[in-house]
């Protein structure tokens, strides 16, 4: 107790030239946050899953960003204006492995001069040090509508650590670090809603309803605006927030499909092609091979089961596909297969993706 | 910071976050932080005496005067019969008598009753909540989980996170309307207790939170119902009522759907009310209401729940004109009852602080039936506590008898005045007569306007719908005047039925010309309801030091129509007492005739 306490006090002590400047009360710094912000409404309304969320406009014309979770799924996405103005709005990008999502106001009324966080400044800011108070402002529960101010709630950066929950049965997205928040702040339809200093400078993009599958805990968390993650499957490539706001666009490297677009292709190229995945638990029989491949030139043969793949076990198609998803081209993967009643070892060199017209 | 033993309990939190949370140079933070740490420990100590445990029904509450009255919340009573225990921080048990109920706000007032006679207990100090911000300090008081076995209560602090929320009811009741939204841990039995400003101010009466998935326990979103709304309240509720809010007799909706469009809220629907007969008209907007600007359908549920059925509220509007442009118009309206019809005495399901396998609160011992505070109870259908209704009406004319009381004068009364008849104000004479009865001939009134006679029998039972509202055009003059000679001569006793108080309301004078702000022209007075031959009406007293005077009355004759509204003024002696010289007619939002009274002749 007494260490932890001493070593928050340092914290604070350390922080303390940043914290202290402004004479802005809590009020003040609210009212400053809060036009910058928009109520979104989307998919949702069933099984738990709340039909509205917030959002964080990121620039004067109208771009926002949100957590990618079911709400911008929807064909009709909404948003609210601090001051009640209701607008359309479409997806630009989504970037799973981030949790984001960055969302444009309807072009039509061409939205000018809005109140925006500055992400690219925004990412400047050091990750704050755990014993940091922070403000996390969202439309939780849905309790303001149209010009009616967001809930705006205080706590404490309990810690920067790595998320390992589950949103039901689903691995949560976000691998990287997060800011933990002493408070409850990831209530319904809190997700993306914003983190910030006590001065109302953005840090975080605040997440979705998280639950430790083992403890059934609720975590409140909120993704850091200057998080940088790996790339899954790209060596040496990182995603971030800033990058995401910037370009507009998912990262998508040769070939990488997107999310919506992924079912049956993968980054990589094997040059066998599999029985049609008709069922979930349709086991990966390769249907041909083409010779001038890596798989043919590895010897890979119609009728084989692909049962291993650098050791780790294939048990359905869908399956294979995630698990090549973390390769990249260049990569030599051992494949066992299953060719009548023996196992064979081949050794596959994957190939980049030919570009082809879709 | 003292090093402290054990695990992080409260105290050592609160003193975390104040280091944290300050805004200070540098230089000197330690000081002026130990500083205000100080202050709030100080404020603790000095609020929590007036902290209730309320012992049946599991929640919390706290004193508002030093007899006793004291606030928690409909929900934490209702089921509970009208004899409670609560506790108090000095450790003792007491006795405490259920007094108003207000189920759709979801508050109710209690008293608690002294163990010794001169006791005074310790109360909190009523703040306005109307300057409560987002980014305030909040201290929650109470029992949460009924932790406290001596009734120290337990302190929570956290931020306003929102003013003015509207929270949607349950099940009809426990709207909450101009909430206080704040992230002060609020868990099962904070229910009815107080929630404080850093002055130690009484803001809120905490009573909900936003639960969803993760169980009824604090969510980091609580709402305690705004100490100015229970204000408004607050004469119902001493006066032992079973309180109605309002509705507006007009459906409001959020404008179109249309893109890019700022919110506005437009009259989509309307039944008879008074809000039509003072013009509100289908496709208007609402501009200001309650002297608030109005833009969606949750900031006028706001205005609305903040008022008690009956209650005049000025309400703006803007109407577009066929022509093009736009015209904007005030108004006075009398808002109509909430609840379908009269309220009964209530028997709700009991909300449940707690579910299966969360801590829920000790089931209290249920009083005995020869609880001390069932001397201070009777039941009434359409009543709390008819008990304290009798009390407070009879205060109210005990005190009107102090500048007004006429009981010797049994006989004819006859007053001469100047009249100014219509809107112009025509120049007239009139007289009028209170005629008493005796024997075989029964009370009539008598009026001479401007050389026209008219004759009412008050008291018969068979009069012509005509005859209770002479003089034509003024709603009922004469059966309305019958009453104030009742009042002044005979008090309670008067009327017919139940004479009673009818709580707090607003009284506006008549004015010349509509004022901008309605709120200055407006007089705070206490109501007496009286009912006779037929005509039920609603008079308006102005509390002084001295006594009160009748200032107003307004007699229905029938509760689709206007009613007959008469102002009394320029109040003079006559025979050692107080009779008014200028009186004010007016019906359906037009004067009818202004008397300035000549002279007063009591027999």
């Amino acid at each position: 107790m007494g260490s932890q306490m001493r070593m928050l006090v340092v914290g604070m002590l350390f922080l303390a030239p940043a914290l202290l400047l402004a004479d802005e009360t809590l009020g003040e710094v609210a009212s400053r946050v809060n036009p910058r912000l928009v109520k979104v409404y989307g998919s949702g309304g069933v099984k738990g899953l709340p039909g509205y969320g917030t959002g964080i406009l990121v620039s004067a014309d109208g771009y926002i960003l949100t957590t990618a979770n079911h709400l911008p799924d929807s064909s009709d996405l909404r948003v609210h204006l601090h001051d009640g103005t209701r607008l359309t709005a479409k997806v630009v990008a989504s970037e799973p492995e981030l949790d984001a999502a960055l969302l444009k106001i309807n072009d039509k009324h061409s939205p000018d001069g809005l109140p925006f966080f500055d992400i690219a400044q925004a990412a400047k800011t050091p990750t704050l040090i755990p014993g940091t108070g922070v403000l996390a402002f969202s439309n939780q529960f849905q309790i303001a509508t149209r010009d009616e101010p967001m809930t705006v709630q205080r706590g404490v950066v309990a810690a920067v650590a790595q998320l390992y929950g589950r949103i039901g049965v689903f691995e949560a997205p976000y691998t990287g670090s997060v800011y933990v928040i002493d408070a409850i702040t990831n209530n319904p339809g809190a997700a993306g809603g914003a983190l910030t200093t006590r001065r109302g400078e953005l840090v975080g993009l605040i997440g979705r309803e998280l639950r430790n599958d083992q403890t059934q805990t609720w975590i409140n968390y909120a993704i850091p605006v200057n998080a940088t993650i790996a790339a899954r499957g790209v060596a040496g490539r990182t995603l971030s927030l800033m990058e995401l706001i910037e370009k507009k666009e998912a990262y998508r490297p040769s070939g990488r499909p997107d999310r919506a677009e992924r079912s049956g292709q993968w980054n990589v190229r094997t040059g066998w092609t599999l029985v049609p995945a008709i069922l979930d638990r349709t086991p990966p029989y390769i249907e041909e091979v083409e010779p001038a491949s890596p798989a043919g030139r590895a010897g890979a043969k119609p009728d084989d089961l692909i049962v291993y793949i650098d050791g780790a076990p294939v048990p359905t198609i869908s399956a294979l596909y995630d698990i090549l998803d973390k390769y990249r081209p260049g990569d030599k993967v051992q494949v066992e297969v299953r060719r009548l009643d023996r196992l064979h070892t081949l050794t596959v060199e994957l190939e980049p993706v030919p570009k082809t017209p879709r | 910071m003292p090093a402290r033993k054990g695990p992080m309990c409260g105290v050592s939190l609160l003193a975390v976050l104040g280091f944290a949370w300050s805004a200070l140079p540098l230089q000197g933070a330690d000081t002026r932080v130990a500083a205000e740490d100080a202050q709030r420990v100080e404020t603790v100590s000095r609020i929590s005496p007036s902290v209730v445990a309320v012992v049946t029904g599991g929640g919390s509450g706290v004193l508002i005067s030093a007899d006793g009255y004291a606030l928690t919340n409909f929900h934490v009573v209702a089921g509970q019969g009208p004899a409670l225990r609560c506790g108090l921080p000095d450790g003792n048990l007491y006795h405490a008598v259920l007094v108003g109920l207000d189920r759709i706000g979801d508050v109710a007032l209690i008293k608690l009753l002294p163990r010794k006679p001169e006791q005074k207990f310790p109360f909190a100090v009523l703040g306005n909540s109307d300057l409560v911000k987002v980014g305030d300090w909040s201290l929650a008081l109470g029992n949460p989980f009924m932790l406290a076995t001596d009734f120290t209560p337990t302190v929570t602090f956290g931020m306003v996170s929102g003013v003015k929320r509207y929270q949607y009811p349950e099940r009809g009741m426990f709207e909450y309307t101009d909430c206080i939204q704040s992230d002060t841990s609020i868990n099962p039995g904070n229910s009815g207790g107080p929630l404080f400003n850093l002055k130690g101010e009484l803001i809120g009466i905490n009573g909900r939170g936003s639960f969803d998935k993760r169980g009824r326990v604090n969510s980091g979103v609580g709402y305690a119902i705004s100490i100015n709304q229970i204000k408004n309240f607050l004469g119902h509720l001493k006066a032992g009522l079973l309180v109605d809010h309002a509705s507006l007799g007009a459906v409001v909706a959020s404008s179109s759907e249309e893109e890019g469009a700022r919110p506005r809220v437009l009259v989509s629907g309307l039944i008879p009310s008074d809000a039509e007969r003072r013009g509100l008209q289908l496709g208007d907007e609402l501009v200001r209401f309650g002297g608030r600007s109005v833009t969606t359908v949750n900031q006028f549920k706001n205005v609305l729940g903040l008022y008690p059925k009956g209650w005049r509220v000025p309400l703006a509007i803007r109407r577009e004109r066929e022509s093009g442009g736009a015209d904007t118009r005030q108004m006075l309206v009398r808002l109509m009852g909430y609840e379908r019809q009269e309220p009964e005495a209530p028997q709700p399901p009991k909300p449940v602080p707690g579910r299966p396998g969360q801590p829920m609160p000790p089931a209290a011992p249920k009083p005995s039936a020869d609880s001390p505070a069932l001397k201070l109870f009777e039941a009434k259908a359409g009543y709390a506590n008819w008990h304290f209704n009798k009390m407070e009406r009879d205060r109210l004319l005990a005190n009107l008898k102090v500048r007004s009381d006429f009981s010797a004068k049994t006989g004819d009364w006859v007053m001469r005045s100047k009249a100014y008849l219509g809107e112009k104000g025509r120049e007239g004479s009139a007289v009028f007569r209170w005629a008493a009865g005796t024997g075989a001939t029964p009370d009539r009134m008598m009026a001479l306007i401007d050389g026209i006679d008219f004759t009412l029998e008050p008291l018969k039972t068979d009069l012509s719908a005509q005859s209770l509202r002479d003089p034509p055009g003024s709603g009922g003059l004469l059966s309305a005047l019958y009453q104030v000679r009742q009042l002044f001569q005979k008090g309670g006793s008067g009327f017919v039925g139940d004479t009673s108080h009818g709580g707090m309301e607003p009284y506006y004078p008549p004015q010349e010309k509509d004022p901008e702000d309605w709120s200055v022209v407006r007089i705070d007075t206490e109501v007496l309801r009286v009912a006779l031959g037929g005509v039920e009406s609603k008079l308006f007293f102005q509390p002084g030091a001295e006594g009160y005077l009748l200032v107003g009355l307004e007699a229905t004759l029938d509760r689709d129509e206007d009613p007959c509204e008469i102002h009394f003024g320029d109040y003079r002696p006559v025979d050692g007492k107080l009779l008014p010289f200028r009186i004010q007619i007016s019906h359906a939002g037009r004067p009818y005739c202004r008397l300035e009274v000549q002279s007063w002749d009591l027999k």
